[in-house]
């Protein structure tokens, strides 16, 4: 887990108040409440997740995210797109918690993430990283059971569940039984996939899922995907450094860089944006196509 | 697998607490050197010989610490000691000079610390004795330690392990005789101390009073006339819980008391390690020519 | 006498030293496990104390065995049984193998495993006894095959204070200028070196997640 860096372990008491600052970012003293600013009819119910006036700055070193305003509408499937040190991956860890601001707020559900007990914060929200993650030493179904388990669900269910979810993701029952080391890249991603969408939580995290697969892979993957997530209406926050995704993915994306929003853009106004960095995405990527369908 | 796993080590938990009935054996321990041998042996042939039970050996332990963890630890039964050491190595506490009052403490001592009996002496003295060459005796007409301490500065002096820490050893020895030596004794197992001493590459040692070696290599004893050492008589220690056990471990022990004298003890050892006589054999002998069997 | 005869005519003081020796090994061993897991848990959550709790233990490692009997005779309670004795010594010896393979174990579990088992929820204790236990426990069981090889061998010095073991058969033969007593002591212990070695290393490779 990475906290800011200095070795600070897991399972810091989120009542604990935030840090003083550098200028640079807002200056918020230790200890005072944060509830001064949470107000919940403030919350739009259309919007998951919000950040709010969010920094986040390492202990003794940069600031990774200047100022981050951005609001996630229910339903929706928002990219993060940047390059590599954008923000993006900051962003993302935010929201279920992993990271903690250092001044600002991340609203979930109405709630500052640093308001959320942060295990249930993570337990109502599907993690999906590019290196999948699969424990080794559990099944295909032990994987993706996961979060049930942790929440107490009945084998019978889960068992249920898990042959949901791998007709859901396109595997074939048999692979239950069978241990990740067993697995193509893809068929590892659709499960981590489908561990992510098992408890059916209302929010997914998916750091550049398919980013180690071969294009073929991918491809197919990124087509399921979007069909799964529009057809299960999931709140989606997708972090991908390829434009091609971005646009065949989002319904909106919001371009990062050097840790702040340039702007958020729907994929057909992403490709005739003005904004140079945008307009540079579009010529690296060479893409003329719409920006549905195929790559 | 797990079950497996589970077995094995239950098994071996089993194992370790469980060792060899030890219902009708009983242990005798001895130190590692000659004399301790056959007392160990005499103790062993006596219990065997007088009673039912099952004697197990458990000889060359390698030191007084040695042989009293054992007892304590109940790894062995019956031991022979000296009532000069228990009273300072084990009871810590300063020497005295009266025989019968070093026997008394020791026997309370023991029963009140250790629930370890203190049977009746063999009957023998084996105390530290200061050994010349004959020859330097009859030379210089050297008979007490006293009439040394001119001739120690010429001399290279030889002691063993034990005697050098031992609180009535080395240093009181010294102190009480004030000795002074060319250079610092050389140190060495008590073994190889008479030989040393033949060689003429130490000129004075510590030995034991009934090595049976001193008459055979010409080896002379100086009087101890300050009375220095304390008395070293040699008893069987046995643990309470034994003799409660087995009676008839004292009973056959108490026709020992006394039984060997300084000169009995001598020959004894000039058998074993003088004629390198078996242990087994030399002390089957004695035990019939003192009627004992 | 050969060492067969020897065996077969002492074959209870035989098991006995042999019973006496497993029992030292056994229970050092099981007390070192039960401190240097944690304590390598411990130090994977506190990196900081890395440094200076394995410097601390590799010192302890660097004592010549028997001068770290010695040291402890004097001790109030311990040094006043030698058993006592042996086992905080083998303890002492055991610790740095188990304490380092248990750090270097957990250290050593995929992170992205470890992230997304966080990600998604688990608290500390559940990804510690579910996901970083069980994936380092082949590393651990090694540590402990090299520690409980150790402990077998220097029991055997444990007889030179009276502690028993199969030691005693040799230091009797040295006593002795006897061959045979001391194979007496030494085969058998070489025998359960080997033997913890191998046992141990079969529930190791069983253990290695492929």
């Amino acid at each position: 887990m990475i906290h800011a860096r200095g070795g600070t372990q897991a399972g810091r008491d989120y009542r604990q108040g935030l840090r003083e600052r550098a200028p640079g970012c807002e200056n918020r003293r230790a200890g005072s409440s944060p509830s001064r600013t949470f107000m919940p009819a403030d919350t739009h119910p259309d919007v998951a997740v919000e950040f709010r006036d969010v920094c986040y700055r390492l202990d003794h070193g940069a600031t990774l995210l200047h100022h981050l305003n951005l609001a996630v509408r229910r339903g929706e499937l928002l990219v993060l797109l940047g390059r590599s040190g954008s923000g993006k991956t900051t962003s993302l860890k935010l929201i279920n918690r992993l990271l903690e601001p250092s001044s600002g707020q991340v609203m979930v559900e109405g709630r500052a993430s640093t308001h959320w007990d942060p295990i249930q914060l993570r337990r109502k929200i599907g993690y999906a990283i590019q290196e999948v993650g699969l424990f080794p030493h559990f099944s295909v179904e032990r994987n993706i059971g996961l979060v049930p388990a942790l929440q107490g669900w009945p084998r019978q269910r889960i068992q249920e569940r898990v042959r949901e979810l791998l007709q859901l993701v396109g595997l074939e029952p048999q692979i239950a039984a069978r241990r990740p080391r067993e697995l193509s890249g893809g068929q590892r991603q659709r499960v981590g996939v489908a561990r992510a969408l098992a408890a059916d939580p209302p929010i997914l995290l998916m750091d550049e899922p398919f980013g180690a697969l071969d294009a073929l892979t991918r491809a197919e993957l990124q087509r399921e995907f979007l069909a799964l997530q529009r057809r299960l209406g999931k709140t989606t926050v997708f972090v991908t450094h390829d434009l091609r995704e971005a646009l065949l993915l989002g319904s909106r994306i919001a371009l990062l860089e050097a840790g702040r929003l340039l702007a958020t853009y729907t994929p057909n106004q992403f490709l005739h944006a003005k904004e140079p960095l945008a307009a540079a995405y579009v010529a690296a990527f060479h893409t003329g196509n719409s920006p549905q369908g195929g790559a | 697998m797990k079950r497996a796993l589970t077995a094995a080590v239950l098994g071996l938990a089993l194992l370790a607490g469980c060792g060899p009935s030890r219902q009708n054996v009983v242990v005798v321990g001895s130190k590692n050197f000659p004399e301790q041998l056959i007392l160990g042996e005499l103790i062993a042939q006596q219990v065997e010989a007088r009673s039912h039970l099952k004697v197990e050996r458990r000889f060359y332990l390698a030191g007084t610490y040695i042989c009293q963890q054992a007892m304590l630890a109940g790894r062995i039964d019956v031991y022979p000691e000296y009532t000069g050491t228990a009273l300072t190595a084990i009871l810590k506490e300063p020497p005295l000079k009266d025989s019968a009052a070093v026997y008394g403490k020791v026997k309370q001592q023991y029963e009140q610390r250790f629930h370890f009996a203190v049977l009746p002496s063999f009957g023998f003295n084996d105390t530290f004795a200061i050994e010349i060459r004959g020859d330097d005796a009859r030379r210089l007409h050297l008979s007490t330690i006293s009439q040394a301490a001119q001739y120690t500065p010429q001399w290279r002096a030889g002691f063993g392990y034990e005697f050098m820490e031992r609180p009535d050893g080395y240093k009181g020895l010294v102190a009480a005789y004030g000795l002074k030596f060319a250079k610092p004794p050389l140190i060495m197992d008590l073994g190889l101390l008479d030989r040393a001493l033949v060689n003429k590459q130490i000129d004075l040692a510590a030995g034991n009073s009934t090595d049976g070696l001193i008459p055979v290599l010409g080896l002379a004893i100086l009087q101890d006339d300050k009375h220095y050492f304390p008395p070293y008589y040699a008893v069987t220690i046995a643990r309470d819980e034994t003799l409660a056990r087995h009676p008839e471990v004292r009973v056959a022990l108490a026709q020992l008391a006394g039984k060997v004298t300084d000169d009995d003890m001598r020959s004894l050892n000039y058998a074993v390690d003088g004629q390198h006589r078996s242990v087994t054999d030399v002390v089957r002998e004695f035990r019939h020519q003192k009627r004992l069997d | 006498m050969s060492l067969w005869q020897f065996f077969a005519q002492n074959r209870a003081e035989v098991l006995q030293l042999t019973l006496e020796h497993l029992w030292m090994v056994g229970l050092s061993m099981a007390i070192a496990v039960a401190i240097g897991v944690p304590v390598g848990i411990w130090l994977t959550r506190r990196q900081v104390a890395e440094k200076p709790v394995l410097g601390v233990a590799n010192v302890i490692q660097t004592i010549p065995s028997l001068a770290l009997f010695g040291f402890l005779l004097p001790a109030p309670w311990i040094g006043a049984r030698a058993e006592r004795i042996a086992v905080l010594a083998l303890v002492l010896y055991a610790l740095l193998p188990v304490i380092r393979n248990t750090y270097v174990g957990i250290m050593g579990v995929d992170r992205a495993v470890v992230e997304a088992g966080r990600g998604m929820g688990m608290t500390g204790r559940q990804l510690l006894l579910q996901v970083e236990l069980p994936l380092a426990l082949s590393v651990i069981i090694a540590g402990v095959r090299v520690a409980t090889v150790i402990s077998v061998g220097l029991a055997t010095i444990a007889a030179a204070i009276g502690a028993g073991g199969l030691g005693e058969f040799i230091f009797r033969g040295l006593a002795m200028v006897n061959n045979v007593v001391i194979l007496a002591g030494a085969v058998p212990a070489a025998i359960l070196a080997l033997l913890a070695d191998f046992g141990l290393g079969l529930l190791e490779k069983h253990l290695r997640p492929a």
